[in-house]
C-alpha cells in the first residue's frame, strides 16, 4: 500500500516562488509595453543633463517662440526650450514618485501588520489611516504645504501621506486572512517563531496586491504632484515640473499650445506606463 | 479507441422503447484549455424511466457533473458538447433553439446544486425565488406565492406561512437545501437531476433530504438522476446505477446487480475499500486501490483504470473496452478482463506491519478535564457587553499512547473547537489540558514546548495547509528545524519521513499545486510526524479525500500508529471510518460528550438515543441494509450561542420530551454521562432506551 501515488503533477502555471511570478508579468504583452515606456521614460530623465547639456534655465532671446528645428516645443516665457524644461520634469516627477511612493508602501504596510504584534495597536492603526482618509487628497496636500513648506519635501510628504490608507488597509486584510490560514495555523502549532511566520508564510502571500496598488499609486502620486503644482504650492520655479508646467502653460495655451502638449504628453506616457504595470502585475498576482 | 466507438453499441439499439424519459446517446463534452483539450465526457449513454432514480457515481474527476450541465446544456465556455443526443421525451435536447431548451429547463427538467448557500440569492426571500421559477414559465404573481406555500409545506418546511418571508440566511443548511429542492419542484418537472445534493450536510440532515427525495419519487411519480460519490447514497436510494470513471461510464446496473455482482474491477475493488459501519474491522487493514484517479486533461490510453487495476492485461492499455451486456442484458459492463467471464478476485487487505498492536506500555498522554471555550473572546468589543459562546463546554477525556480515541459528531458540535485548542490554536477558558506530567496553562508558558514536542495536529484540507509558495522540502525542513535538527541533517531526514509516508525523494522538491489530494494529505502527516510526536490530533484527515484514496491514507495512518506507538484522536463524522480506526468513541453534541465508551460497546449497544440516530442515518453501501429501521431526526442542530435547558439533545430527541411530554426532567436538568449497563458512559435520562433500534451489527 505504500507504493508511490503517481499521478502525473497536474501543468499550470508556475506557482512557487514571488520573483518568478512576477517576471512572468514582464513576458506579457501589457508588461512589455510597460517595461519598454518606463525604461525610455526612465532613460530620458537620466540622460537630461547629456541630452541637454545647458540646464533647465538656458535662456534665449525669444520669449515663447513656436516650435521649430532648435526648439521642438518652442520656448517659455522667460525664452527657456519647452522640451528640455519637460525633461527635467520628467526628472524631477520621477525622483518624487519612485522615492515616495516604495517609503509609503513600507510604511502603509507597516502600519497594517502591526496587528500580529499587537491587536490593539492594529485596530489604533486602521483608525489613524481613516482620519487620514477622510480628508481629501488635495485639502491634505495643502495642509502639509503650510506645514512643511512648499517645494520637493512637502510633495515627497504628502505623497507619502496620501499612500498609507491604501496600503494600510491592503495590507491588514491580507493579514486579517493569511492569519486564518491552515499553512499558517500549522506552522504555529508546530512552533514556528512568530517573526519566521510572517516572513516566511504571512508577507509573500499579502505582497502580491500591495505590488499592485503600489504601481496605481504612482499614477495617482503623478497627479497629486500636478494638482498641488497647479495651485502653485508644488515644486518652487526655476525648477520645472510637469505639473508647475502645465500650470504656467495653461495661460499661453491659445499662443503657444505646445506649452502644455509638451508636459502633458509626457505625464499622459507616464500614467499609461504604470497603468499598464499594474494591470500585467494583477495579471500575474491573481491568476492560480 | 476510434475503432470500438464505431461499432455498433448494443447498449444504443436496444433502449428504443417510448416509456424512456430522457435517453443520453454518447455524449461528449470536451474543455478547449490551454494546457489542452480535457475530455471530460467521453461517449455517455444511459437512459432514464420515469418515476425512475438513476444514480451516476463516481469520483472527482470522473465527469459526472459536467454530464448533467450537458444534458441541461449549462456547459460554460471553454467547455462544449462535441457530439452525441440527448433526447428527452423523443426530441434531441441538442438541437433545440436557446429559447425552446429555456422553456424546457425548470418546467420539464430541473437541477438541484450541491451547495445550497450558493444556490439562493441572499437578498431575495425564498417565497419570491420559489415563485420566480414559476413567474418566469408565466403564470400570475398571486398563483405563483399560492403555489410557493404549497411546495414549501410538500418539502417540509414547518410553519410556511411565516417562514414564506424570511431571506435564506434565516434558514439554516438542511432547510436550505429543501428551499432549493421546492425551487426546482416549482413547475412540476418531470425530471430532477440533484447535482451531490446531500454532501455538503450532515449524515442526519442527509437523511431527511433522502427521505425527501424518495418521497418525491413515491408522490409525484418525478424522475431523479442523483449525482454522487457516496455509495452508501446509491445503495438506499438508487433504482439503477451508473459508475463513471475517467469521463467513461464503465458500469451500468440495477442497484442490486452492482452491489452484488460488479463486474468492473473497479466497482468491487471500491466497494472493498469502503470500511463498514456495520463491521467489526478493527485491527485490520483495508484493502485498497493504489495510485489516484486520473486527471481528465491527461487520461491514460485504453481503459481508464488500467493503471490502478490489478487484473489489467496488454489489451487494456491499448484499447477503450467497449460497454457490453454482461450476464444479465440489464448489466453492462466495459471491462476486457471480466468480458471473458473471468471471475473478479476478492480484493486482499496489505498485511498489518506488524502485530505491535498492544506491545509496548500504554502511558497516559494526554487528558483533558472540564475543558470550556470560548469562541466569541476574540470578539470582545469595547463598548458591549461580551457574550461568551461556548463551542465546547464541559468536556473531559483521555487518551494513552498506542490508542485511537474517535470523536464523532454533526459540523457545529464543536468537534474542531476542541481539537484546536488542544494544539494551542484556540484558548480555552476553562479547564484544564495536561500533556504528559505538564500542564498547558492559557497563557503560552512552559507548557507549550512540551505540547508541541507531544502533540501535533493533521488539518483536514490538504490544499489548504501547505503553503502554496513552499515547496515540500521547505515545509518539512521548516518542521525539522523547530526539532532542532542540524541544518546538514535536515535533507536526508526530510527524505526519510517522505518514504515513512509513502512518497518518494523526487517529490521533495515540488510545490503543493503538483500533487493529488491523498498525496498532499501525507505530506501534512509527514510534516507532523517530524516533530516525532506522541500524540497525533487528526481533525476529519480523509473528509475531503476521493474515497478510493480514503483506503490507502487510511492505512497508512495505521501502520504509523502501530509503528511509532502514536496516540490518536481520531475525528470524523463519517462513523465507519471512525469505527474502523478506533478502539473507543466519543459523541459529541453541541459542545458537550453525550456518549463514550469502548467503539464496539458504542456501535453494538448505543446507549444515547443522538447516537443511534447517528447511527441509523448513516448510509450503508449495501442493497440489503435497505429495509433497516431508521430513525430521522427532525430540526437541525441548535446555536451554541444560545443551547436548550437541560439536556441539550431535548429539542431533537425522539424520546425526550417531544415523544413523551411527561419527561420533563429533560428539560429541567442536564444529565451527566454516566455509566450504564452495557458498559460505556451515556448522557441520557433514558439510556438505552434507543438502543436496539439503531444498533448495526
Amino acid at each position: 500500500m505504500t507504493e508511490p501515488v503517481t499521478a502525473p503533477p497536474r501543468r499550470r502555471r508556475p506557482r512557487g516562488g514571488t520573483l518568478t511570478r512576477y517576471t512572468t508579468a514582464f513576458r506579457t504583452p501589457k508588461g512589455i509595453a510597460a517595461a519598454i515606456l518606463l525604461l525610455g521614460l526612465v532613460a530620458v530623465a537620466l540622460l537630461a543633463p547629456v541630452l541637454a547639456p545647458g540646464g533647465y534655465d538656458e535662456q534665449t532671446r525669444s520669449a515663447l517662440a513656436s516650435p521649430s528645428g532648435s526648439h521642438w516645443l518652442g520656448t517659455d516665457e522667460f525664452g527657456r526650450d519647452i522640451l528640455v524644461r519637460t525633461i527635467y520634469g520628467l526628472r524631477t516627477d520621477l525622483s518624487l514618485i519612485l522615492t515616495a511612493v516604495p517609503v509609503s508602501l513600507v510604511i502603509g504596510t507597516l502600519l497594517g501588520l502591526s496587528g500580529y504584534v499587537s491587536a490593539w495597536f492594529g485596530s489604533l492603526m486602521q483608525r489613524v489611516l481613516d482620519i487620514i482618509l477622510g480628508f481629501p487628497g488635495l485639502i491634505l496636500g495643502i495642509m502639509i504645504v503650510l506645514i512643511v513648506g512648499a517645494g520637493w519635501t512637502a510633495l515627497f510628504t504628502a505623497i507619502v501621506i496620501a499612500g498609507l490608507p491604501g496600503f494600510g488597509r491592503l495590507a491588514r486584510g491580507g493579514l486579517l486572512t493569511e492569519q486564518q490560514r491552515e499553512y499558517v495555523l500549522a506552522a504555529r502549532v508546530l512552533g514556528v517563531k512568530k517573526s519566521t511566520v510572517m516572513i516566511r508564510h504571512i508577507l509573500p502571500n499579502v505582497v502580491d496586491p500591495l505590488l499592485v496598488q503600489a504601481s496605481i499609486f504612482m499614477v495617482v502620486a503623478i497627479f497629486i504632484e500636478a494638482s498641488l503644482s497647479i495651485v502653485g504650492l508644488g515644486i518652487r520655479p526655476p525648477e520645472p515640473s510637469l505639473g508647475a508646467m502645465l500650470n504656467v502653460g495653461a495661460r499661453y495655451i491659445s499662443e503657444l499650445p505646445s506649452y502644455v502638449l509638451g508636459p502633458g504628453l509626457v505625464l499622459l506616457l507616464l500614467a499609461l506606463a504604470f497603468t499598464l504595470l499594474s494591470d500585467a502585475l494583477n495579471q500575474a498576482a491573481t491568476r492560480r | 479507441m476510434t475503432l470500438h466507438n464505431e461499432q455498433a453499441d448494443p447498449a444504443v439499439s436496444e433502449r428504443a422503447d417510448t416509456s424512456v424519459l430522457l435517453d443520453v446517446r454518447r455524449l461528449r463534452t470536451q474543455f478547449d484549455t490551454a494546457d489542452g483539450v480535457v475530455r471530460a465526457v467521453n461517449d455517455v449513454t444511459f437512459a432514464v424511466r420515469p418515476g425512475q432514480i438513476l444514480g451516476i457515481v463516481g469520483e472527482s474527476g470522473s465527469g459526472k457533473s459536467v454530464t448533467a450541465r450537458s444534458i441541461l446544456r449549462m456547459v460554460r465556455p471553454p467547455g462544449r458538447i462535441t457530439g452525441g443526443e440527448v433526447h428527452y421525451r423523443g426530441r434531441d435536447l441538442l438541437t433545440l433553439s436557446d429559447k425552446e431548451m429555456r422553456e424546457l429547463r425548470g418546467r420539464e427538467i430541473a437541477m438541484v446544486f450541491q451547495d445550497p448557500q450558493s444556490a439562493l440569492n441572499p437578498v431575495m426571500k425564498v417565497g419570491d425565488q420559489i415563485a420566480e421559477a414559476l413567474i418566469v414559465h408565466g403564470v400570475d404573481k398571486k398563483k405563483a406565492r399560492e403555489r410557493a406555500r404549497e411546495l414549501l409545506g410538500q418539502v417540509g418546511i414547518p410553519d410556511v406561512d411565516r417562514r414564506l418571508d424570511d431571506y435564506p440566511h434565516q434558514f439554516s443548511g438542511g432547510m436550505r437545501q429543501r428551499v432549493v429542492i421546492a425551487v426546482a419542484l416549482a413547475s412540476s418537472p418531470s425530471l430532477l437531476i440533484a447535482d451531490e445534493p446531500t454532501t455538503a450536510l450532515d449524515v442526519t440532515i442527509q437523511a431527511q433530504i433522502l427521505r425527501l427525495l424518495g418521497r418525491l419519487r413515491d408522490e409525484l411519480g418525478i424522475a431523479v438522476i442523483m449525482i454522487t460519490h457516496d455509495m452508501g447514497v446509491v445503495a438506499e436510494m438508487c433504482d439503477e446505477v451508473v459508475v463513471m470513471y475517467g469521463g467513461r461510464v464503465m458500469e451500468r446496473a440495477p442497484v442490486e446487480v452492482i452491489f452484488q455482482h460488479p463486474q468492473l474491477p473497479y466497482t468491487a475493488d471500491l466497494l472493498a475499500a469502503m470500511p463498514r459501519i456495520d463491521e467489526h474491522s478493527t485491527g485490520r487493514r483495508l484493502p485498497s486501490i493504489p495510485g489516484a484517479p486520473p486527471d481528465p486533461a491527461r487520461l491514460p490510453t485504453g481503459c481508464p483504470f488500467h493503471p490502478r487495476c490489478r487484473l489489467r492485461e496488454s489489451i487494456c492499455e491499448r484499447e477503450v473496452p467497449a460497454l457490453v451486456p454482461r450476464s444479465e442484458p440489464v448489466h453492462l459492463a466495459a471491462c476486457h478482463v471480466t468480458q471473458r467471464g473471468v471471475e473478479i478476485p476478492p480484493l486482499i487487505p496489505p498485511a498489518a506491519t506488524a502485530d505491535v498492536r498492544g506491545g509496548g506500555e500504554s502511558r497516559q498522554l494526554l487528558e483533558i478535564t472540564d475543558l470550556r471555550v470560548d469562541v466569541a473572546a476574540d470578539r470582545r468589543g469595547l463598548f458591549r457587553r461580551h457574550q461568551p459562546v461556548y463551542a465546547v463546554d464541559g468536556v473531559s477525556l483521555a487518551v494513552s499512547s498506542g490508542e485511537t480515541l474517535g470523536l464523532v459528531g454533526e459540523s457545529g458540535c464543536g468537534k474542531s473547537t476542541l481539537a484546536r485548542t488542544i494544539v494551542g490554536i484556540n484558548r480555552p477558558a476553562a479547564g484544564t489540558i495536561r500533556v504528559g506530567e505538564h500542564v498547558v496553562g492559557s497563557a503560552a508558558g512552559a507548557g507549550a514546548k512540551v505540547l508541541r514536542e507531544t502533540v501535533q495536529y493533521v488539518f483536514q484540507d490538504p490544499y489548504a495547509s501547505l503553503n502554496p509558495r513552499r515547496t515540500i522540502r521547505q515545509s518539512l525542513e521548516e518542521a525539522l528545524a523547530v526539532r532542532g535538527v542540524a541544518p546538514a541533517d535536515r535533507g536526508a531526514e526530510a527524505v526519510t519521513l517522505l518514504e515513512r509516508v509513502g512518497l518518494h525523494e523526487r517529490h521533495l522538491d515540488r510545490y503543493p499545486y503538483a500533487f493529488s489530494g491523498g498525496q498532499r494529505q501525507r505530506v501534512g502527516i509527514a510534516r507532523a510526524l517530524a516533530a516525532r510526536p506522541k500524540l497525533l490530533v487528526l481533525d476529519e484527515p480523509v473528509s475531503a479525500l476521493d474515497v478510493s484514496i480514503q483506503a490507502q491514507i487510511i492505512n497508512l495512518l495505521e501502520s504509523l500508529r502501530d509503528e511509532f506507538h502514536l496516540g490518536y484522536l481520531f475525528i470524523a463524522h463519517d462513523l465507519s471510518v471512525v469505527r474502523h480506526l478506533s478502539d473507543r468513541v466519543v459523541v459529541m453534541y453541541l459542545g458537550s460528550f453525550v456518549e463514550m465508551g469502548d467503539a464496539e460497546a458504542v456501535y453494538h449497544t448505543p446507549q444515547h438515543p443522538y447516537t443511534a440516530a447517528l447511527l441509523a442515518s448513516s448510509p450503508i453501501p449495501d442493497t440489503a441494509e435497505r429495509t433497516r429501521e431508521r430513525i430521522v431526526l427532525g430540526g437541525d442542530l441548535p446555536s451554541p450561542r444560545n443551547p436548550p435547558s437541560g439536556c441539550r439533545f431535548r429539542t431533537r430527541c425522539p424520546i425526550g420530551p417531544l415523544a413523551h411530554p411527561d419527561r420533563t426532567i429533560c428539560i429541567e436538568e442536564p444529565p451527566a454521562l454516566a455509566p450504564t449497563s452495557t458498559g460505556q458512559l451515556a448522557a441520557c435520562h433514558f439510556a438505552g432506551e434507543l438502543a436496539r433500534v439503531g444498533a448495526v451489527t
